[in-house]
């Protein structure tokens, strides 16, 4: 169980909650996968990301994004390099976003900075406070839990 | 600079809030802290619901002080229905703040505030220079919550405690497992108070009205009197007749006052400044050897008061921990009636109030909290107002950057500090 899949968001804050959903849609489409490994989901984790990704060889991270200039519902690939780009804005009320957690663990932990980590970022519409998921975002999840599945796979083949 | 200053969003507070600077003729006239985040209904919440949720609900007021929203909760209805509880739970209950302390203050001094002091943008960059120093600071708050998770099952929002007591009392062993750990953290903690001492503080002396709880025999933390700096002595059952809370058009939480009308501050330097002849002994050698003068009354020095009570929480904790036994039940026995109470403890951040009416069934009637940020605004705004002929000589980005700093000093948690009140129109 050294490679983790960690779903990333705030349920009750409308499209934020697209990376908790991604994980359990692709749970469920993929029970056999999702044994092997780690499931970890988490609402608001801040720096308790860092013990989340704690003693994992790889790690899936899965967490919307805010991007205007993609449409709501477009799943993407990323490095966490790349993340840094997606920068948070004052969205979560505890100011430490996964991009920036995971920088500044990749910068003081040599294991997570040799850990292979690719983030699918879904891209929300709605970050306003409720429950629910936009249309979008909820047509949105195969192709998410499909993007899991392949990025699970290739890290479990050797 | 001759246009307004408008800070949209502060970065590394607790919630959502905004900075106004309002300028005529180029002269100041004007300073409001907006609180914007979603009014939070947590005093309606708590209508009609039974005494022994109410712990668990008011602890998701916040991530980083739940124990604070526990602890004043529990203590305020065990106010009503006459309960004692028994010393070994007294003595859990301080070591949960220990770790609430711990967990919140290593955040706040190294991942919050010192970033600003040393012109860093943020943790991230500090670590490129210092990675030590954050490599201790993530470990110093990792072992706080720890000691949450040993006592409340979890690391945030620990569910254990209840009114009378905690559900089951911890395991004696996860507990001393942490005392290497905590040995350690109170060595960093030692060695944060010679960091903290030296850093580049900027000048701003105010003289403030410092309040905390005061309690004779320890460091005030739950139980006690409200005590001014001012000479100011309130039991914590006329807490509201002393300190006023009204409401203001531009804030979603109250701001208070003291019944002259005048702004105070709580939080860790009312603390420090008030309460130094109850703090352990290694906090006071601390204090001693940093040279450091009390009181202190630079808000951005209200970092150093921090570190002095990390190695205050640090010593307490293992202190606890050895004395830990339990026996007996853990919760003592509760026989409902109707009543109102009142308690205050004190949260990392400050004061912290709760007053509940209950009915013969033990259902919440009324509910008022009034937390330590709310209590902070005014006073924040008033040392804000008397930075702002500075703040409008320089540039847009420097401004910005410096009202934060002083914003972020204060380690307000705007999101704690907002709930609901009932608002009242009048046509003139």
């Amino acid at each position: 169980m050294d490679i983790v899949v960690i779903g990333i968001g705030q349920s009750l804050r409308g499209d934020d909650g697209a990376g908790l959903a991604a994980v359990r849609r692709w749970q469920e489409a993929f029970p056999a996968t999702a044994r092997r490994v780690r499931v970890e989901t988490a609402e608001l984790p801040g720096l308790g990301l860092l013990d989340l990704l704690a003693g994992a060889r790889a790690a899936v991270l899965v967490d919307a994004v805010r991007a205007d200039s993609l449409a709501p519902g477009a799943v993407l690939r990323l490095d966490p390099e790349e993340a840094a780009a997606f920068a948070p804005g004052a969205g979560s009320a505890h100011g430490w976003g996964a991009a920036e957690t995971l920088a500044l663990g990749r910068a003081l932990d040599p294991s997570l900075a040799a850990c292979r980590i690719r983030l699918i970022g879904v891209v929300g519409a709605d970050f306003a406070t409720g429950a629910g998921l936009s249309p979008q975002v909820r047509a949105a999840l195969e192709a998410a839990a499909a993007a899991i599945e392949e990025e699970v796979g290739r890290l479990l083949s050797p | 600079m001759r246009e307004n200053i408008e800070v949209g969003a502060l970065a590394r507070v607790e919630g959502e809030g905004g900075l106004y600077i309002g300028l005529t003729d180029g002269n100041v006239t004007e300073v409001r802290v907006d609180i914007y985040e979603p009014p939070r209904f947590f005093e309606g919440f708590l209508i009609e619901r039974f005494l022994q949720e109410v712990p668990d609900i008011t602890a998701r007021i916040c991530g980083i002080c739940p124990v604070a929203y526990q602890m004043s909760s529990v203590y305020a209805l065990e106010s009503i229905l006459g309960v004692t509880v028994s010393p070994q739970v007294r003595l859990l209950r301080r070591l949960l703040y220990c770790g609430e302390y711990i967990e919140s203050h290593a955040l706040h001094i190294y991942l919050l505030q010192a970033p600003d002091l040393l012109g860093k943008e943020s943790a991230l960059e500090l670590a490129e220079v210092a990675p030590e120093v954050v490599k201790d600071a993530l470990r110093l708050k990792k072992i706080g919550n720890e000691i949450l998770k040993a006592i409340g099952g979890r690391s945030v929002h620990p569910v254990n405690v209840c009114v009378g007591g905690f559900y089951r009392w911890p395991d004696v062993e996860p507990l001393r497992a942490l005392l290497p750990d905590l040995e350690w953290g109170l060595k960093a903690a030692r060695e944060c108070v010679r960091w903290a001492k030296d850093l580049p503080y900027p000048d701003l002396e105010v003289d403030y009205e410092f309040v905390a709880l005061h309690h004779p025999e320890e460091y005030g933390v739950i139980e006690g009197e409200v005590w001014s700096s001012k000479g100011r002595k309130t039991p914590v059952t006329e807490f509201e007749k002393a300190y006023l809370e009204t409401h203001v058009r531009h804030s979603n939480a109250l701001h208070s006052h003291t019944v002259e009308g005048t702004p105070y501050l709580v939080g860790p330097m009312a603390r420090l400044n008030l309460n130094h002849a109850q703090l352990h002994p290694q906090a006071k050698e601390a204090l001693k050897e940093s040279g450091v003068v009390l009181p202190l009354r630079n808000p951005y020095k209200s970092l150093i008061a921090r570190a002095i009570e990390l190695v205050h929480f640090y010593a307490e904790a293992i202190e606890r921990i050895r004395e830990y036994r339990p026996k007996g039940p853990a919760h003592a026995a509760l026989k409902l009636k109707a009543g109102e109470g009142a308690a205050a403890t004190e949260a990392p951040r400050g004061l912290l109030y709760h007053r509940y009416a209950i009915n013969k069934q033990g259902r919440i009637q009324r509910a008022r909290i009034v937390p330590p940020t709310a209590q902070n605004l005014p006073r924040m705004e008033a040392d804000l107002f008397a930075l702002a002929p500075k703040l409008v000589k320089m540039e847009h980005a420097e401004a910005t950057l410096t009202a934060e700093h002083l914003v972020r000093s204060y380690d307000p948690c705007i999101s704690c500090a907002t709930h609901f009140l009932k608002l009242t129109i009048e046509n003139k």
